[in-house]
């Protein structure tokens, strides 16, 4: 219905700007989740959000300016959909918004390249190392391990072998295996097409912090009495 | 201890995992089976120690498999899921995340061929 009513106004936009029954003019507004925008950046709404609307009002909406960044801005801003309506009505006041999605922005704030150090990747790095390493033999005593392969070794055949290494080495090298496979990851190349569950749990973990920095950082979000 | 190892496979997801990568939803009924099989085996071997008096080269394929399994198991412990993120953000490496993972997969084979070869006396 609202669109039809979109069509017609810019059709007949010549009696809209003569007549006296103006019609409203619809604006859709779509945030976006996240952008990332430099220190000292002006933030124009068509940066932060998908816009429909009629082409008269388009251009101008479009360059409305939403938020100067400046020095002294955390690297998150969030802004949220009702400061952007009341920018857009104070405007055009007579525009119809109309709001979809997300109701916040979350504006990154980057200062500068950030350069990965190799000394701390290398520490890291031999952090998991040694860790990973701990944790299998921890568990391999946890577990009897040793016993186990020695047993099916003399299962199998009929021998005792106090190190059945003919076992245990293919049994090492399948460990790496199953990790990799189960992370469908072999370094850039892929296994197939579906996202790793690693990739998964980055986003999950990427969306809590988004959740937590929309509600925390947003101060119109939440309502407190401050007098202690 | 038998529904203690279902629950264990079921919950970490190992299985769910092995047909999603290899697109066989279709044959989980058989895997189901393997696995009920395969305890019975191990509950039978370790019981009623029967021997058998074959090659000892059978044992490379049947340790690789294990190996991979256990490997399996090992990453998807949730704990292991869950400290990723948290570590490829903080040290901010976002892309490099796979690096990480391969500090994780070589420190395992790293230990348990350790372990087996000079730790064991």
């Amino acid at each position: 219905m609202k669109l039809i009513v979109v069509i017609h106004t810019t059709k007949y936009k010549e009696n809209i700007f003569l007549g006296s029954e103006r019609m409203d003019q619809t604006v859709y507004i779509r945030l976006r989740h996240r952008i990332q925008v430099r220190k000292n950046d002006s933030i124009i709404l068509k940066d932060i959000a998908q816009i429909i609307a009629n082409e008269e009002v388009y251009g101008q909406l479009e360059k409305l300016h939403v938020y100067q960044v400046s020095e002294n801005d955390n690297n998150i801003v969030v802004i949220d959909v009702m400061k952007v309506i009341q920018l857009i009505t104070n405007s055009f006041p007579r525009a119809d918004v109309q709001t979809i999605g997300p109701s916040q922005v979350i504006v990154g704030v980057i200062s500068k390249k950030k350069k990965i150090s190799f000394p701390v990747f290398l520490s890291v790095w031999l952090l998991l190392f040694i860790g990973a390493a701990l944790t299998i033999m921890n568990f391999h005593e946890d577990v009897s391990m040793r016993i186990v392969h020695q047993r099916i070794y003399t299962i199998l055949t009929g021998e005792v072998d106090e190190k059945p290494l003919v076992f245990q080495i293919p049994y090492s090298i399948g460990l790496g295996m199953g990790m990799i496979l189960f992370f469908n990851h072999i370094f850039k190349k892929r296994l197939n097409e579906e996202p790793s569950p690693l990739e998964v749990e980055m986003f999950n973990y990427q969306m809590d912090l988004d959740h937590y920095v929309a509600m925390n950082e947003n101060k119109e979000s939440m309502k407190q009495i401050d007098d202690i | 201890m038998g529904a203690g190892f279902v629950a264990f496979l079921a919950v970490l997801g190992v299985i769910p995992r092995l047909t999603q990568l290899t697109k066989t939803m279709k044959m989980i009924r058989y895997y189901e089976l393997a696995v009920v099989f395969g305890a019975v085996c191990g509950g039978l071997g370790t019981l009623w120690e029967p021997s058998f008096s074959i090659t000892k080269y059978i044992l490379i394929p049947i340790g690789l498999a294990s190996g991979t399994f256990i490997g399996m198991l090992a990453a998807a412990l949730t704990e292991v899921l869950n400290v990723f993120p948290i570590l490829a953000k903080r040290i901010g490496i976002d892309g490099k995340i796979v690096y990480l993972l391969m500090a994780f997969v070589f420190g395992k084979i790293f230990g348990s061929l350790y372990q087996w070869i000079y730790f064991v006396k």
